[in-house]
């Protein structure tokens, strides 16, 4: 049924001769791009959604190959047959001054709207289908449903240049809904609805294996849904051009069986965790001095999410990082946490039960349970995030933390940015990843 | 006979009443005053084209930077803000600034010459047109030479989609620059619509039924039509964004609760009636160049006009299937795509008929024919990427993403681009009277031809991939990396045989092989002329008496000759024939809009100094404007006559000087 299992062994062969290729070819990168089916591939997908946009895809495709090569045969032949075989026979005899039948044009026009017929029935259905969630097309509906467990519901808002996910049924005492960032996580094997919102300029919510892309617009309250199949990790990007740094504005989704998906939520619910200091303090080391520094515009650190690991490694990958690190330094945590109250992290992040009430960034109260940071375009490891608190400016370019952390305004007068020494950096990073 | 002569001779005036001296009137017909007070539709016709390709060169600049910085992941080339200026100047420079004037040029030149016409309606206000046209290029591109945090090159995508080009994300005046520039270009093409207009349906020769035109005039039309019907829907557009960015009003401003949803409506209101623009002038070259060489009428003339109107009036139906993933609505959206479905229909029926224009004929395989039979080819791939995106479902994973950029390139590059560039190897024996040589065109061709498909067919591998649009960096471990090289080394290909074309056309433009008229053996007026043809067109406006008149007369060479000295002598009784008078006006009107756009966004709008050097400005723009236009009316339509000797050189005449 699909068109990469066709191709697929003929690629494996393909990918033999052009290992030499590569080599004449300095990219060096493997010969995959017609199997498609990367991270974000809209032909090898995960969700009923998907698969219905892929399949009203595939009857457009099938119609337009047959028409092409009937069409195509004629030009060609047509073309071949009735050419000149040189400058003279050019004028060797006067073509009949023919000039066209109508019933010729009638007919063919006719076929034209018969192959788009074929196209329109199963176009027509796919769009009801995939607008709202089957049987919850109303409020009352949807909410009898979700009373039963059956549907869910999450709003994505998007940001200069993240996501925020909100779950407005999970509500934590006293300080309203659980909110997350840049990672959703869902029940798989469930209707999800997505409210998409947006707080500044317009992005597009695109997880493409689970589902095509709704906007976000500002003042419409647009929504989506999307269901995966069973459990799994899922690339997502924005797909409207909102700015600078509209390519590295991605995130992930990761869908979760009912019963985990019951217990992550949970541990979300808690407040940020707390690391006791020991009683004497050893004193943070400038552990990142002997970091690599990276050059500007060096983007995208997440290979380690390589295309060949299967799903279940990636959710292994995610599982894993829900747990605390090993040895964890006590001392450099409890000075990451104040020096994120004392350099004014705080003004712009929430950490849930640390006194950081920031709601104009993401949400870090469980930043350490998530795989990527930056916006999806980070791998979330010690390095990564000291690359990304040491200069947000060259791995985001504009971003608003870099605006914080600028040593002038926009107009070029100086002004007193957020400045901070190895040491802040060091007991940051240890900070934030304790945040599990 | 009867027709002749009501319509197309003026009377001349033998005592001149008397004109305000105090105006002068400039008869330089070479120079640069020549040049800038020219209203010869062939030599502005010459300077569109002229402009055109030299920004098609510079968009292709702008693409073969973006195309650098995308081959190999995680690049380095650009930095994002760079790569989102290319992006953006590409789009608008490649849209208005090459495909629309380059067709602009074509209307000019070919399109008078078809129906037998001695120039267009309007001359001056044709020069007009062109200036206002260089006028809105320079404010376009002008960022690029203003450096500094607060100017530089328009980076909001050719779209501009608010809120982001509103003040509080953009507050560069990047986006003042594209606003004025588009308006600009907007009065520009608004006025040489009208003017085509006016000149197709009253300028005809007689016998020159609608249903005679040449196909290309008549897409001359339709496309003319649709500007003037188009453009004020993003003139409004323009003019609501300029207010809310210079005046601080609330169109779609979010805090003040304006509605960004409303600037895409009319974007693209505009938007999809401006992609038919850019087609439909390259259906009417083909149009005209494959019958030409398949040296048999075009098949179905009636159904192919009728099919061209269909599209210019579906392409107002449409607009929203640019907008289906921003939640319409279940109705709308199913109305949209099934509209759109029904653009397919007259599409594919100009591309049946394309084919029985060849089926029985005798195909000449010269270098117009290549250009036309591949955009056959590629305007028939990027149809039915086109029908692929109709289907609104599949579209939801499609917009916004490279399976759209290989679609829409390979309509307007393997379409229009692939038109212009065969129609100007077809007319440019007329126009120049030099022939450029077969093995080079076909040559820079083939190099185009493959160049451009290596370039764009691995780009519907990375939309389906998942690879979104207008992203300056991707990840190495998105299996995105071999298609973005292989699309890289097309497009430098791809550049190669631009590059080729123009050195090719340059060459034969100074020392080309001259040939004689008529080398094509064509079948429409144009081809009766000599060439180049002279300043007056036709020494005798012709009699058309069939559809493909110049076809018609060959083979009727005795009687037309006939009619034709008939003509002539009544002509020349009637004292001569009647020119237009060379004017400086247009271009003083035109250079003063120049100001005018300068001024309103090179300068800030707070107080001081800002909004008073701004609104100065913008006065001395619109008193000069306001000169160029007083003048022009006042001098009014003065012209002289010619008289022309047996060779068709005009003899001195006393009464030239007025």
């Amino acid at each position: 049924m699909r068109l990469n299992t066709l191709l697929l062994n003929t690629a494996r062969w393909g990918r033999a001769a052009l290992a030499l290729g590569s080599l004449v070819f300095l990219a060096g990168c493997d010969f995959n791009f017609w199997r498609m089916d990367g991270h974000q591939s809209t032909i090898t997908v995960d969700g009923p959604v998907a698969r219905s946009q892929y399949d009203v895809f595939m009857v457009t495709v099938w119609v337009t190959i047959v028409i092409f090569v009937i069409v195509g045969a004629v030009l060609a032949y047509a073309t071949w047959k009735f050419r000149a075989k040189s400058e003279a026979d050019e004028h060797a005899e006067t073509p009949p001054q023919s000039h066209g039948n109508p019933m010729v044009e009638i007919g063919l026009i006719a076929a034209s709207i018969f192959a788009l017929v074929i196209i329109a029935v199963p176009t027509l259905k796919a769009i009801w289908y995939t607008y709202d969630v089957p049987g919850g097309d109303t409020r009352e509906k949807f909410d009898a449903l979700q009373k039963k467990g059956e549907v869910y519901e999450v709003t994505a808002t998007g940001y200069q240049w993240w996501f925020k996910f909100e779950y407005p049924t999970e509500q934590i005492n006293g300080t309203g809904a659980l909110v997350t960032a840049n990672e959703l996580v869902i029940p798989a094997g469930t209707p999800v609805r997505i409210n998409v919102r947006t707080m500044d300029v317009i992005h597009s919510f695109w997880v493409p294996k689970l589902a095509g892309k709704v906007d976000m617009i500002p003042n419409r309250a647009n929504h989506l849904w999307l269901q995966a199949d069973k459990a799994g990790y899922f690339w997502g990007q924005c797909a409207e051009y909102c700015g600078d740094s509209h390519a590295v504005m991605r995130f992930r989704v990761v869908a979760l069986e009912k019963k985990e998906f019951a217990e992550w939520l949970e541990s979300q619910k808690l407040a940020a965790r707390d690391v006791a200091p020991k009683v004497a303090a050893t004193g943070a080391k400038a552990q990142f001095a002997a970091l690599r520094s990276f050059k500007q515009n060096e983007y995208g650190f997440t290979e380690k999410f390589a295309a060949e690991k299967p799903l279940s490694s990636l959710l292994e990958t995610w599982r894993a990082k829900q747990l605390p690190e090993k040895g964890e330094d006590a001392d450099l945590i409890a000075k990451g946490k104040a020096a994120f109250a004392a350099k004014g992290c705080i003004g712009c992040h929430a950490v849930r039960g640390h006194g950081a009430m920031g709601v104009t960034a993401p949400d870090l109260t469980h930043v350490g349970s998530r795989t990527t940071i930056a916006g999806g375009l980070l791998e979330n490891n010690r390095e990564q995030l000291h690359r990304w608190i040491h200069d947000p400016g060259a791995v985001k370019p504009g971003n608003k933390m870099s605006l914080a952390y600028a040593r002038n305004d926009y107009y070029g007068k100086p002004i007193d940015g957020i400045k901070l020494t190895a040491e802040d950096e060091a007991a940051l990073v240890a900070y934030l990843e304790s945040l599990k | 006979m009867d027709l002749a002569q009501s319509t197309h001779l003026t009377k001349e005036d033998h005592a001149p009443a008397a004109q305000p001296k105090l105006l002068w009137t400039p008869t330089a017909k070479t120079g640069l005053i020549g040049w800038l007070t020219t209203v010869d539709h062939k030599k502005i016709g010459f300077l569109y084209g002229f402009f055109a390709l030299i920004f098609f060169l510079v968009g292709g600049v702008e693409a073969l930077l973006i195309r650098t910085q995308l081959m190999f992941p995680n690049n380095n080339v650009l930095t994002a803000q760079q790569y989102n200026t290319m992006f953006t100047m590409h789009g608008t420079t490649m849209i208005f600034l090459a495909v629309m004037p380059l067709s602009a040029a074509f209307f000019n030149f070919i399109m008078p010459l078809q129906i037998g016409a001695r120039d267009v309606a309007f001359p001056r206000l044709n020069a007009f047109s062109l200036w206002t046209f260089v006028a809105g290029a320079i404010i376009l591109n002008i960022g690029w030479f203003i450096p500094g945090p607060n100017h530089g090159a328009p980076d909001g995508g050719w779209f501009g989609y608010a809120p982001l080009t509103s003040k509080t994300y953009i507050p560069k005046h990047s986006i003042d620059y594209w606003v004025m520039g588009l308006q600009l270009l907007g009065v520009a093409s608004i006025a040489a619509s009208l003017n085509f207009i006016v000149t197709i349906i009253n300028m005809r020769a007689p016998g020159m039924t609608m249903m005679r035109l040449p196909v290309f005039t008549w897409m001359t039309l339709i496309t003319a039509f649709l500007l003037i019907l188009s453009f004020p829907a993003i003139t409004i557009a323009l003019v609501e964004l300029m207010m809310d960015r210079n005046f601080s009003t609330n169109f779609f401003e979010v805090s003040g609760g304006g509605m960004p949803i409303l600037w895409q409506h009319l974007f693209w209101v505009f938007g999809h009636p401006e992609v038919y623009i850019l087609i439909l002038p390259a259906m009417g070259i083909v149009s005209e160049i494959l019958p030409t060489f398949s040296r048999k009428p075009l098949y179905g003339y009636p159904i192919v006009v009728f099919s061209g109107a269909s599209i210019g009036f579906l392409g107002f139906a449409v607009w929203s299937h640019h907008m289906f993933t921003t939640g319409m609505g279940a109705v709308a959206t199913a109305a949209f795509s099934l509209l759109t479905m029904c653009i397919a229909v007259p599409t594919g029926v100009k591309m049946f008929n394309w084919i029985g224009t060849l089926w029985n004929g005798r195909l000449m395989m010269r270098t117009p024919m290549m250009f036309a039979l591949g955009f056959v080819w590629m305007f028939m791939i990027g149809g039915f990427s086109g029908v692929m995106h109709s289907a609104a479902p599949a579209d939801a994973q499609q917009q916004d993403s490279y399976f759209v950029i290989a679609h829409f390139h390979y309509v307007l590059i393997g379409g229009s681009i692939f038109a212009l560039l065969g129609g100007i190897h077809y007319w440019f024996p007329l126009m120049f009277g030099r022939k450029v040589s077969e093995f080079w065109g076909k040559l820079s061709f083939w190099v185009i031809f493959i160049g451009f498909n290596i370039t764009f067919f691995p780009m519907h591998f990375l939309g389906l991939n998942g690879m979104p649009r207008r992203t300056f960096t991707y990840d190495a471990n998105m299996g995105w990396s071999t298609a973005n090289y292989i699309a890289t080394l097309g497009a430098f290909l791809l550049g190669i045989g631009i590059f080729i074309y123009f050195v090719v056309m340059a060459y034969t433009f100074f020392k080309g092989e001259k040939v004689g008229k008529d080398i094509w053996d064509a079948r429409t007026l144009e081809w009766s002329l000599p060439n180049p043809p002279p300043e007056y067109n036709f020494r005798v406006i012709p009699t058309v008496h069939a559809r493909d008149a110049w076809w018609y007369e060959k083979h009727h060479k005795e009687e037309i000759a006939k009619e034709q000295a008939a003509l002539a002598k009544a002509e020349a009784e009637h004292g001569g024939i009647h020119m237009p008078n060379q004017s400086i006006w247009p271009f003083v009107a035109s250079l003063g809009l120049l100001v005018v756009g300068v001024g309103a966004t090179y300068f800030e709008s707070d107080w001081s100094p800002g909004i008073h050097a701004k609104l100065g400005t913008v006065l001395v723009g619109g008193v000069i404007t306001f000169i160029g236009i007083y003048f022009w009316s006042i001098e009014g339509n003065a012209g002289y006559h010619l008289h022309l000797d047996e060779n068709g050189n005009p003899i001195e005449d006393k009464h030239a000087k007025h």
